[in-house]
C-alpha cells in the first residue's frame, strides 16, 4: 500500500471525526429542544472490496481504506411515537372535558355555608318565620329577601353555566384553527422533506418538526397517519384525510342547524361533518353538547319543580289584604326565576292564610314551608305516570308501587325487552323485570338491578294475567312512566354530587392518561432524547480519534520526509 | 433506562410539582379546616355532608320555631294566671255579696269592684303579643272581645276558633294558641249579670247562683292552663331532642367535611420533609455531569 493511501485514509478519518464532533455539538445545542431526536454519524469501514476508489492492482496489503461517514441518522422509534400519540389523544380528551366541568362545580359552591343549598335552607326558614308570625311585616319582608337572594343565585348559576358553554363553543373554533394551522405546516414539511431526501440527504430536523406537529395534532383530535416512499406523511382525522401528500385539507367552522347557537366542524373538501372520538376536540364537544346541557337542564328542572310546587299552594291562599291567586315565583326556569313583583311591592299579599280575613292563619304558609320535607320535585314535569289503583286492563289493577330509595329522581319509562320489561332513565337501562303469568288474587312485577329490587308493582288480578298482557299493559301510553320524586334539597344535592362524581371521574381519567403520557414520553426520551454525558463521551472519543488521525498524517509525513529527503541522499 | 436531559428536567419538574402540590393541598386543608372543598373531592362524602347540613339547618329552624312558640305559650300562660286570680277575686266578692246582712250601698260598692274585675278580665282577654291578639284565633288583628259601654254593658267575642300552629319537628305541627271563647265562655255575661244583681240589691239566692258560674269558668281556665303547661313541656322536650340531634349531626358533618387536625399536621410534616428531600436531591444530582470530571 502506498503512503498516499494512508494519507487519504487519515484525511477521511479527520473528516469523519470532525463530522462526529459537529453532530455531538448539534445534539448538545438541541439538548433541550422539544421534539428533537439525537443524531448519530453512521460510521462504516471501507473494506478492501467495498470501494471503487482504488483498483485491485494497488492492493498491496490487507488493511482497508478507512472510514466512511456519509450519513447522519436520527434515532427514533416510530412505534413508541404511535403509542405516545394515542395517549396524547386520550389525555387531551379527558383534560378538555374535566376542566370545564371543574369550573361548573365552582358555580354551585357546595357543600359550604353559602352555596345554593344554604340559600335554599334559608328560603324554607323564612317561610317558617312567617308561619310563626303571619301578621309580622318584618318576617314577610325577610321572606321576600331570602326568596329573591335564592332566585337571583339560581339565575346567576344558570347564566354562568350558559356562558361556560358558550366559551366551549369558542374553544371548538379555536381548535379548528389549530388543526388547520398544523395540517398546513405538515403539508409544507412534506414538500421540503421530499425535496431534501430526493437529493439523498437526510431531512432529520424537518422530520423532528413534523413529528412534533403530529404530537400536537394528536392532542387535539385522534389522527392516523402513514408515510409514503417519498417521505410524505398522509394524515387522517376521523373519516377524511387532513394532509394528503403536499396538500392540506382543512376543516371549516359552520353554524350547526341542529344545535342552536353552536358551531360544528366540517371537512372543507366536501362539507361532511367532522367526526372524532378522542383528543381535546372530543372532550370539548362532550362537555358542550352532553355534560353542560344536562347540567343546565337539571338546574332548570330544580327551579321549575320548586316554582310549580310553591306556586300551586301559594295561589290557593290569601294574603293579609285578602289577595289570592297570586304566583309566588314568576318565570319559567332557572334562567328567569324571580319573586312575583306584586309581592315584592306588597309583602302583605303573601298568601299565608287558607281563608280570607284570617290574618293569624298560617296554614297556607306552613303548607309551603313543609314542601321542604315533601317529595314533590318532579311534580312540575310533564309525563304520564303509573299510579296506585290504576286499572291496567280488565280485572287487573296496579294495587301498589314500591320504589327503592336507591333510584335517583327522574322520569323512568317502561319499555319492552323481548318478553320482559326494562326500566329506562334517559337511555340507560336501570333495571329489568322478568315477566311471568300472575294468578288471582295477584302478584308482583319486580324490576331488578342485579339481585336488588329497585321498583316493584303489585298487581291484583281477578283472572289469570298473562305475561304478554302485562307487557302490553305496562308499555301502553299512560302507564309506561314511573316518576321517582324527591324533596328539593335531595334533588339539588343529587345535581351537585353527580356533578362531583363526574368531575372526579374525568380528573381520574385525565390523571391516568397523564401517567401513561409521562411513561411513554420517558420511553421515547430514552430513545431519542439527548444525554449530555453521552455526547461529551462521544465528543472525547471523536477528539481522541481526530488527534490520532492527525498523528497518522504527521507520521506519514515523517515517513515521506525520511523517504524523500534522507533515502539515497548521501 | 437511558435518561435524556429533557427526561431528567421533566422528571425533576414533576417531582417538585408533585411534592409542592401535596404540601399545598394539606396546607389548604389546615387553613380551612376542611377536607372536602368541592363535591369532586369526595362525591359520596359531599352528598352525605349536604344532607347533614340541610338537616342541621332544619333543626335550627325547628328550634327557632320552638323558641317563638314557647314565648307565645308563656304569654298565654301568664295571661291565664291573671284570669285565675281575677276569677278568684270575683268569687270572693260574690261570697261577700251573698252575705245576708249587707245593705244596698255595701252591695253597690262590691258591684263597683266587680266592675273593675270585669274590665281587667276583658283587658287580659285582649292580651296582645307581637302585634297579635293571642285569644282571637286567626283574627289576630281584632281584639278577642269588644267591650261596649262604661261600665261595660256588653262584652262580645270577636275571634274565631282558628289554630296558630308552629312546626316543631318534621312530623309535628302544634297549635300554640288558646281560643278565647273556650276559656272565657259566658263569664263576661255571668259577671255583668252578677254586677247588675248587686247593684239592684237582688236576692241572696240569685247572687249565690253566680258562684257556680264562676266555678265553671275557673275549671275552664284550669283546663286551659293544664293544656298550655303540657304543651310547654312538650316544647321543652322537643327542644332538647333537637339539640341532641344537632350535636349528632354536627359530629357526622364534621367527620366527613372537616380534617383531623393531628393527623393532618403529621401529614403536613411528612409532605414538607418529602418536598425538602426532593429539592435536595434535585440540587445534588443536577450538578452531576461528566464535565465536572474532565480536565
Amino acid at each position: 500500500m502506498g503512503l498516499s493511501v494512508g494519507l487519504d485514509t487519515a484525511v477521511k478519518a479527520l473528516r469523519a471525526h470532525q463530522l462526529a464532533v459537529d453532530v455531538a455539538s448539534h445534539n448538545i445545542a438541541n439538548a433541550n429542544t422539544p421534539g428533537f431526536s439525537r443524531q448519530r454519524v453512521l460510521l462504516r469501514p471501507i473494506g478492501l472490496d467495498g470501494s471503487d476508489h482504488f483498483s485491485r492492482d494497488n492492493l498491496l496489503g490487507r488493511a482497508g481504506y478507512g472510514v466512511d461517514a456519509k450519513d447522519v441518522n436520527r434515532i427514533r422509534d416510530t412505534f413508541l411515537d404511535f403509542q405516545a400519540r394515542q395517549s396524547l389523544s386520550s389525555r387531551g380528551q379527558h383534560g378538555a372535558f374535566a376542566a370545564p366541568l371543574g369550573s361548573a362545580e365552582v358555580v354551585f359552591n357546595d357543600p359550604s355555608d353559602d352555596g345554593i343549598s344554604a340559600l335554599l335552607a334559608k328560603f324554607w326558614g323564612a317561610w317558617h318565620d312567617v308561619v310563626n308570625e303571619p301578621e309580622s311585616a318584618p318576617a314577610r319582608t325577610a321572606l321576600v329577601h331570602a326568596s329573591t337572594t335564592f332566585a337571583t343565585r339560581l339565575q346567576a348559576a344558570h347564566q354562568t353555566l350558559t356562558q361556560q358553554r358558550a366559551d366551549l363553543n369558542l374553544t371548538v373554533s379555536s381548535i379548528a384553527g389549530q388543526i388547520n394551522a398544523k395540517a398546513t405546516e405538515i403539508a409544507g414539511l412534506n414538500l421540503q422533506i421530499k425535496q431534501v431526501e430526493l437529493n439523498g440527504d437526510m431531512a432529520n430536523d424537518l422530520r423532528d418538526r413534523r413529528d412534533l406537529l403530529l404530537d400536537d395534532l394528536s392532542g387535539l383530535a385522534n389522527i392516523r397517519y402513514s408515510e409514503d416512499e417519498t417521505g410524505a406523511m398522509t394524515v387522517y382525522m376521523g373519516t377524511h384525510e387532513l394532509v394528503f401528500g403536499t396538500a392540506a385539507r382543512t376543516v371549516n367552522v359552520v353554524d350547526d342547524a341542529t344545535n342552536p347557537g353552536m358551531v360544528k366542524l366540517v371537512y372543507a373538501m366536501d362539507g361532511d361533518d367532522v367526526d372524532v372520538d378522542a383528543g381535546q376536540l372530543k372532550g370539548v364537544l362532550d362537555a358542550r353538547d352532553v355534560a353542560f346541557p344536562e347540567l343546565i337542564n337539571k338546574l332548570n328542572n330544580f327551579a321549575t319543580g320548586l316554582m310549580n310546587s310553591v306556586n300551586s299552594i301559594h295561589q290557593q291562599g290569601y294574603g293579609l289584604d285578602n289577595a289570592t291567586g297570586l304566583a309566588f315565583f314568576t318565570g319559567t326556569d332557572a334562567s328567569n326565576i324571580a319573586v312575583n313583583a306584586t309581592l315584592m311591592g306588597s309583602p302583605q299579599s303573601i298568601a299565608t292564610s287558607t281563608g280570607p280575613g284570617q290574618p293569624g292563619n298560617p296554614a297556607n304558609a306552613l303548607a309551603i314551608a313543609n314542601l321542604e320535607q315533601a317529595p314533590n320535585m318532579l311534580a312540575g314535569l310533564a309525563g304520564s305516570n303509573l299510579v296506585v289503583n290504576e286499572a291496567l286492563s280488565a280485572g287487573n289493577v296496579a294495587s301498589g308501587i314500591v320504589l327503592s330509595g336507591g333510584l335517583q329522581p327522574g322520569s323512568y319509562s317502561i319499555v319492552a325487552n323481548g318478553a320482559n320489561l326494562d326500566l329506562v332513565l334517559g337511555t340507560t337501562v336501570v333495571a329489568t323485570a322478568t315477566l311471568a303469568n300472575i294468578n288471582p288474587p295477584g302478584g308482583t312485577i319486580a324490576f331488578m338491578n342485579g339481585t336488588n329490587v329497585v321498583a316493584s308493582i303489585n298487581v291484583s288480578a281477578a283472572a289469570p294475567y298473562s305475561a304478554a298482557q302485562q307487557q302490553a299493559d305496562l308499555t301502553a301510553a299512560g302507564n309506561n312512566t314511573l316518576q321517582v320524586e324527591t324533596s328539593a334539597s335531595v334533588f339539588y344535592g343529587n345535581i351537585v354530587s353527580v356533578l362531583g362524581a363526574d368531575v372526579n371521574r374525568a380528573k381520574g381519567l385525565e390523571d391516568a392518561a397523564g401517567l401513561l403520557v409521562d411513561h411513554l414520553e420517558a420511553l421515547r426520551q430514552s430513545v431519542h432524547g439527548v444525554n449530555i454525558d453521552e455526547e461529551v463521551t462521544n465528543l472525547n472519543a471523536s477528539q481522541h480519534a481526530y488527534n490520532a488521525a492527525a498523528k497518522v498524517i504527521a507520521t506519514i509525513d515523517e515517513m515521506l520526509d525520511t523517504l524523500i529527503n534522507r533515502t539515497g541522499v548521501g | 433506562m437511558r435518561l435524556s436531559e429533557q427526561s431528567r428536567a421533566s422528571n425533576q419538574m414533576r417531582y417538585m410539582s408533585e411534592a409542592t402540590e401535596r404540601a399545598d393541598r394539606i396546607q389548604r386543608q389546615l387553613a380551612t379546616n376542611r377536607r372536602i372543598d368541592k363535591a369532586s373531592d369526595d362525591p359520596t362524602g359531599a352528598s352525605m355532608a349536604m344532607q347533614h347540613r340541610k338537616n342541621i339547618a332544619f333543626e335550627a329552624q325547628m328550634r327557632r320555631n320552638l323558641e317563638n312558640g314557647t314565648a307565645f305559650l308563656n304569654v298565654t300562660e301568664s295571661a291565664l294566671n291573671g284570669v285565675t286570680d281575677l276569677l278568684q277575686r270575683a268569687r270572693e266578692l260574690t261570697v261577700q255579696g251573698a252575705t245576708g246582712t249587707l245593705g244596698p250601698s255595701e252591695k253597690t260598692n262590691i258591684a263597683s269592684e266587680l266592675n273593675q274585675v270585669i274590665q281587667q278580665l276583658a283587658q287580659v282577654a285582649n292580651t296582645n303579643f307581637g302585634g297579635a291578639y293571642i285569644f282571637s284565633g286567626h283574627q289576630t288583628q281584632t281584639p278577642a272581645y269588644n267591650v261596649s259601654g262604661n261600665p261595660p254593658v256588653a262584652i262580645t267575642w270577636q275571634g274565631d276558633t282558628g289554630q296558630r300552629v308552629r312546626q316543631i319537628s318534621a312530623q309535628d305541627a302544634v297549635a300554640v294558641n288558646v281560643v278565647g271563647d273556650t276559656v272565657f265562655g259566658s263569664v263576661f255575661d255571668d259577671l255583668m249579670a252578677l254586677r247588675d244583681n248587686l247593684n239592684t240589691n237582688a236576692p241572696t239566692t240569685a247572687i249565690n247562683g253566680s258562684l257556680a258560674d264562676i266555678d265553671r269558668a275557673l275549671d275552664r281556665v284550669l283546663n286551659a292552663r293544664a293544656d298550655v303547661g303540657a304543651r310547654l313541656n312538650r316544647f321543652e322536650a322537643t327542644t332538647n331532642r333537637s339539640l341532641d340531634a344537632d350535636t349528632n349531626l354536627q359530629e357526622l358533618r364534621a367527620g366527613i367535611e372537616d380534617i383531623d387536625i393531628t393527623e393532618t399536621i403529621v401529614q403536613f410534616t411528612a409532605a414538607q420533609n418529602a418536598l425538602e428531600a426532593a429539592l435536595g436531591a434535585i440540587g445534588r444530582t443536577s450538578n452531576m455531569t461528566l464535565l465536572n470530571f474532565l480536565r
